[in-house]
């Protein structure tokens, strides 16, 4: 009869175990973020948060345009209060099926009017400049493309990584597609591909570079900045390209923090995006290895980067970049 | 103890009918066998005794008290009968103690003399007590089965076909403790067999099953004697059945003219006799003669087969070693009487079961071993 | 009762099924054509299929190969080989292409993929095949040498013949995995249905896209599940027999003991010490940027918790099917019993894709919680606990209920002195099959864990995927530690462990 003893304390240890995890949900003090950015970044910045405001914080972290989606189908029954994105076509997805909150006037003065939409639902937190990242042996620097959307001509075949299944290069497309309009931006999804390798990760794709799996890169500046930063392990071959000029190849893309209407601690959840959006959080970003650039008023990005103003970005209102066209057009060429 | 009454009980499944109409009674301190081939049954009879299936109609009586039919059904756990499975049905979670025990009240299941009791009541040492099943050959573990039906004392024993898995030596061995330990606990027991030997060996009374039907109950000897009809006949036993004339009280068959065993219209019959019954001699003018075809010698006694003249053939039991050879023509004689059986039309059977052997039209006898393979009734 | 329980666990079961054959009927035939006749899905199907192919023959090839020389030729320490084929299992396959890839980035190709998967999966050949070696009478072999057979005719001609049921068997149990395979192949670089709706899942969460591949998906999983079923309805599976009743006299390998070494140990050394090896190498690498052993604890705490549930409700879960399954065998009960069998052939990605939406849409408050997690390993476990609560019923006979009757139990009472503590050993082996397979379990907990909860496998896969595969290593760790158990389990019973 042990065996059944046993059987027996087992069965109740598991049920405590389960109930305990049960017992994770949230509850009255506890803001339910969505974050999309990633985590080091908004644990940095988001320091002292709970310490100055007794609000505890519970992160759901993944990606983009999934948690995008995911609020899309929660509706208002979303147990989400505030949603970081990494992108904000993202976010955009979320403000066009009326589930923002507008936010406090105060806290979008906080930023500069190009790093937030015409709608005031949601503002932006930080920013990030497409590169083209290459081996400098496989392309000299005489030969680079002067625009991104050159990458879909002949020639290109099998030497362009992208990592198309992620968010970041969806916003570097749905850029394109502002500035380009629908047919051109077919055909240059078309064209990519039949040009491009498609790799899982940004990181994955400054891999690829550094080893010479393929000749290009498309991705944001942070990946390679940090990996410097952290000794080159991964990409120390690779070199940066901006194209610059007003280029979709230029494009800044901008990481955006919303308040969920159906939030039931409102009030609590404007705090964090006002706290995200300050002077002090701003400065952390700055300061911190992410890398990313800081986008609050005469707040100074880190100084190894080249300054946000002199990017050449192109004028896009982050407010107009629409993600599901994007995946639409990409399933239809089969890049997704 | 109790007597055990069974009244007109019947049982379908689905469609198929097991049991039509069986009636029975087991007295007091009796034991009982239950006879049949596979199939005819006596192992759903022993269910709905036991309680472990409902009959759909008619009773069973334990002494006064109706346990099961006529609106009653006693569950199994509250009749108080002890059942022995084929193959014991041990727990092989438990060690023997705890199988012995395991029908007791919980205080009186640690009693150790009472272990040991039992076990010495079916012959085992007490030393078996602390082992697990699957230590035990499998006539200790029959026994050990036993012990534990026993235990609670019940008001009748159940026995499904206990010996049937042991090999030849073990299941004497085993018959004679589990006979002895039945008598000394003074038990009434219900004993289902396919194996015509057990049944006649142990049981002070046997009840034959045909196709769900009690086709004969009786004591041993009357059953092998006076068999109710062939096939009962060809199943208690081996048989010498021959087609025969009577006249004025005497059968003229192939093997001469015959006294018979009880009385009989004239007219064609059937007669049945034991293999015997049948002596041999060197060839005389006035007697039947045939030629010995073959011998099967088995020590203690031998078979001869006969081949009679017009191609009837017949075997007799010879004890000794004064054995004909094969080739030898000899005469036969035969010892006693011979039982008849009315030919003609036979009275229309109304059940299902299956058309009866053909009890051979011209030659005779079937060697009735037991059927080969497992036979739940 | 015990049947109305049943039909619960089999209607949720077919739940994710269900959710797909609905959607599909929702999206009409012209949602259908836009959706699935495009070329992004043939060339999905293209790369699926080659896959499936080139993974089952290379398996096919390995395990039998393997089995042969270990069960049957003069090898030196069989024994030895035997624990070491098997114990690949303990590294679930995206842990074996983290370490391939880490190593070698460049294994992302056809063949790479092919190579990493074959070394994953062929002990699921392997076991089978080996199981019925030792359960081939000798006796034929030996008739047929007698009649002048070659060492290879006799292979041909009278064993491969009869090992063509576990052969089939355990090609089919590859096939229906490597369907469901993510994260090995996504690490890969390699595309295939189930990383594809993966890519869609996290570009529109559950859009049509998605819903639509995996109808597709299901599909392909369907079709070679009736080639199954026709293959079980025609033989039935080889059972794991008590092995010759006398021992084999095994071939002499002579001057082939060499390279049959060789082969063997080159095998192990690609399918074991490869991914040892690398994760060695990557928990040195990590430990100089500092292992978190806070989180480590914490996330495997977390996992154990998790999967200590998931055992315990699916075998409870798996209680009335197994039961019935035995003891009121009929058409309802197979019925019952084949569609669990039937909905956790569905891909994780499926199963995890199907519970998000219903869950939105019609439990939301079940929405993002460790019950619906817990009914997300359920779908796709219930068959490893049916299995093993059947084989528990089948020791407990209805003869042992008559008994404890006829002793004076009642029906409490014989569930506690007699059902329970023959079926206790059953429960528990059925128990710590699921407990091992949540621990690794990786796409469905990435699509379903509650907000703030990070298994062993998602750490992992979130650390590898950035490509910080020293801080993954240890997570790795972990999970082949603790599925190392289970290969003790599958090396002694093959046919447990593989009935999918």
């Amino acid at each position: 009869m042990t065996s059944s003893g046993r059987a027996a304390t087992g069965v109740l240890s598991a049920l405590g175990l389960a109930a305990a995890l049960a017992g994770c949900g949230s509850d009255g003090d506890t803001l339910t973020v969505y974050s999309a950015q990633h985590e080091s970044l908004v644990r940095t910045m988001l320091e002292g948060f709970t310490a100055d405001t007794g609000i505890e914080l519970e992160f759901r972290d993944a990606n983009d345009t999934e948690l995008a989606n995911q609020i899309v189908q929660e509706g208002d029954a979303s147990p989400a209060d505030v949603f970081l994105t990494e992108n904000s076509p993202a976010i955009d997805v979320v403000d066009r099926e009326g589930l923002l909150a507008p936010l406090d006037p105060a806290t979008l003065d906080q930023v500069g009017e190009q790093y937030r939409p015409a709608s005031g639902n949601w503002v932006g937190f930080a920013a990030r400049s497409t590169v083209l990242a290459y081996h400098p042996e496989a392309v000299p620097e005489a030969e680079l493309p002067a625009s991104i959307l050159e990458l879909a001509e002949p020639g290109y075949e099998g030497r362009v990584a992208v990592a198309a299944g992620g968010a970041d290069f969806q916003a570097i497309v749905s850029a394109v597609l502002a500035l380009e309009g629908e047919e051109a931006t077919r055909a240059w999804l078309a064209g990519l591909e039949r040009n491009a390798e498609v790799y899982a990760s940004n990181t994955a794709v400054m891999k690829a570079v550094d080893e010479r799996e393929v000749d290009l890169g498309v991705m944001y500046h942070y990946y390679w900045y940090r990996d410097q930063a952290e000794n080159g392990l991964i990409g120390d071959d690779a070199r940066l390209h901006y194209f610059g000029g007003g280029d979709p190849g230029a494009f800044v893309s901008v990481s955006g923090a919303g308040v969920l209407a159906s939030s039931d601690q409102p009030q609590e959840a404007q705090r964090l995006v006002q706290y995200l959006t300050d002077r002090a959080a701003q400065e952390r970003l700055a300061e911190s290895t992410a890398l990313e650039y800081a986008v609050g008023n005469g707040v100074a990005s880190a100084e190894v980067l080249p300054p946000l103003a002199e990017l050449g970005a192109p004028d896009v209102d982050p407010g107009s970049l629409s993600s599901p066209e994007v995946t639409a057009l990409m399933q239809e060429v089969g890049l997704l | 103890m109790s007597a055990l009454t069974v009244h007109d009980l019947t049982k379908a499944f689905g469609a198929t009918r097991v049991l039509t109409g069986v009636s029975l009674h087991v007295p007091q301190g009796g034991f009982t066998a239950l006879l049949g081939p596979s199939g005819c049954g006596k192992t759903t009879l022993l269910r709905l005794i036991a309680g472990f299936d409902d009959p759909d109609s008619g009773t069973v009586l334990l002494g006064d008290r109706v346990v099961a039919g006529a609106g009653r059904g006693v569950p199994a756990r509250r009749r108080g009968i002890g059942f022995v499975p084929q193959e014991g049905g041990l727990f092989p979670h438990l060690t023997v103690a705890e199988n012995v025990t395991f029908g007791l009240p919980r205080r009186r299941r640690r009693d150790r003399a009472r272990v040991a009791g039992l076990l010495d009541l079916v012959g085992l040492d007490a030393g078996l007590a602390d082992r697990a099943p699957h230590q035990l050959s499998g006539g200790q573990q029959q026994r050990v089965a036993l012990a534990r039906a026993l235990a609670p004392e019940p008001s009748l024993v159940l026995l499904d076909e206990p010996f049937s898995s042991l090999d030849a030596a073990l299941r004497e061995e085993t018959r004679a403790a589990v006979a002895a330990a039945l008598s000394a606990a003074g038990a009434t027991a219900v004993l289902v067999t396919h194996d015509q030997a057990e049944a006649l060996s142990m049981a002070d009374q046997v009840a034959v099953l045909r196709g769900g039907r009690l086709v004969q109950l009786t004591d041993p000897r009357t059953l092998y004697r006076l068999p109710g009809d062939l096939d009962v006949a060809t199943f208690v036993g081996e048989a010498v059945v021959l087609d025969a004339e009577v006249r004025d009280g005497r059968a003229h068959c192939a093997l001469g003219v015959l006294p018979l065993g009880r009385d009989c219209p004239d007219g064609r019959a059937r007669v049945l006799l034991r293999p015997e019954q049948l002596r041999l001699s060197a060839p005389e003018p006035t007697a039947p003669s045939a030629r010995v075809r073959g011998i099967d010698f088995y020590g203690h006694d031998s078979r001869v087969w006969l081949d009679l003249p017009g191609g009837l053939a017949v075997s007799a039991r010879l004890e000794g070693a004064d054995l004909p050879a094969e080739g030898d023509d000899v005469s036969i004689a035969v010892l006693g009487t011979a039982l008849p059986f009315p030919s003609g039309p036979r009275p229309a059977r109304q059940d299902d079961r299956p058309p009866p052997r053909p009890v051979a039209d011209v030659h005779l006898e079937s060697p009735v071993a037991a059927p080969a393979g497992p036979a739940a009734g | 009762m015990t049947l109305a329980l049943a039909a619960c666990v089999a209607a949720l079961a077919l739940l994710p099924l269900g959710y797909i054959a609905g959607y599909t009927v929702d999206v009409g035939w012209s949602g259908v054509r836009e959706l699935v006749l495009r070329d992004r899905v043939a060339e999905l199907l293209w790369n699926t299929g080659r896959l499936v192919l080139g993974t089952v023959a290379a398996c096919a090839v390995l395990g039998v190969g393997a089995a042969w020389l270990v069960q049957r030729s003069a090898v030196p320490g069989r024994r030895v080989w035997h624990v070491l084929l098997v114990a690949p299992l303990a590294v679930p396959a995206f842990v074996n292409s983290y370490a391939w890839i880490s190593l070698l980035p460049g294994v992302d190709t056809y063949a790479g993929a092919l190579l990493v998967v074959s070394l994953s999966y062929f002990p699921f050949v392997y076991l089978p095949v080996a199981a019925a070696f030792r359960g081939l009478d000798p006796a034929l072999e030996e008739t047929a040498a007698g009649l002048g057979l070659s060492g290879w005719a006799v292979f041909a001609r009278v064993q491969l013949p009869q090992l063509r049921v576990a052969l089939l068997g355990g090609s089919l149990l590859v096939a229906l995995h490597l369907l469901a395979e993510f994260g090995a192949l996504q690490m890969l670089r390699y595309a295939t249905f189930t990383t594809a709706i993966y890519d869609q899942y996290r570009a529109t969460f559950n859009g049509p896209g998605a819903t639509m591949l995996a109808g597709v998906l299901v599909l392909l999983c369907l079709v070679l599940l009736l080639a199954e079923l026709r293959l079980r309805g025609q033989r039935g599976y080889a059972r794991t027999g008590r092995g010759a009743a006398r021992p084999v006299r095994p071939v002499e390998l002579r001057r082939l003991t060499g390279p049959a070494l060789a082969g063997l140990a080159a095998l192990v050394v690609l399918a074991l010490g490869v991914p040892l090896y690398s994760l060695a190498h990557w928990m040195l690498a990590g430990a100089s940027t500092g292992l978190d052993g806070g989180a480590l604890l914490t996330t495997t705490g977390t996992t154990l918790a998790l999967a200590a549930a998931a055992a315990l409700a699916t075998t409870a879960m798996a209680l009335p099917t197994g039961w019935l399954a035995v003891r009121a065998r009929g058409r309802v009960t197979t019925l019952l019993e084949r569609s669990t069998y039937l909905g956790s052939s569905v891909p994780a990605i499926v199963v995890a894709l199907a519970l998000v939406t219903i869950a939105i849409r019609a439990t939301p408050w079940l929405y993002q919680t460790v019950p619906l997690l817990l009914a997300a390993y359920a779908v796709l476990f219930l068959p490893r606990a049916i299995v093993t609560v059947r084989g528990a019923v089948e020791q407990s006979p209805r003869l042992y209920d008559d008994l404890a009757a006829s002793l004076g139990c009642s029906t409490v009472e014989r569930l506690r002195r007699v059902t329970l503590p023959l079926l206790a050993p059953g429960l528990g082996a059925g128990a710590a099959l699921v407990f091992l397979a949540v621990v690794t379990e990786l796409t469905a907990t990435l699509l379903l864990a509650p907000t703030g909860t990070t298994t062993l496998a998602t750490a992992f896969w979130s650390a590898s995927s950035a490509l910080e595969y020293g801080a993954a290593a240890p997570y790795a760790v972990v999970m082949v530690v603790l599925s190392a158990p289970a290969t003790v389990l599958l090396s002694r019973d093959a046919r447990r462990s593989l009935t999918p």
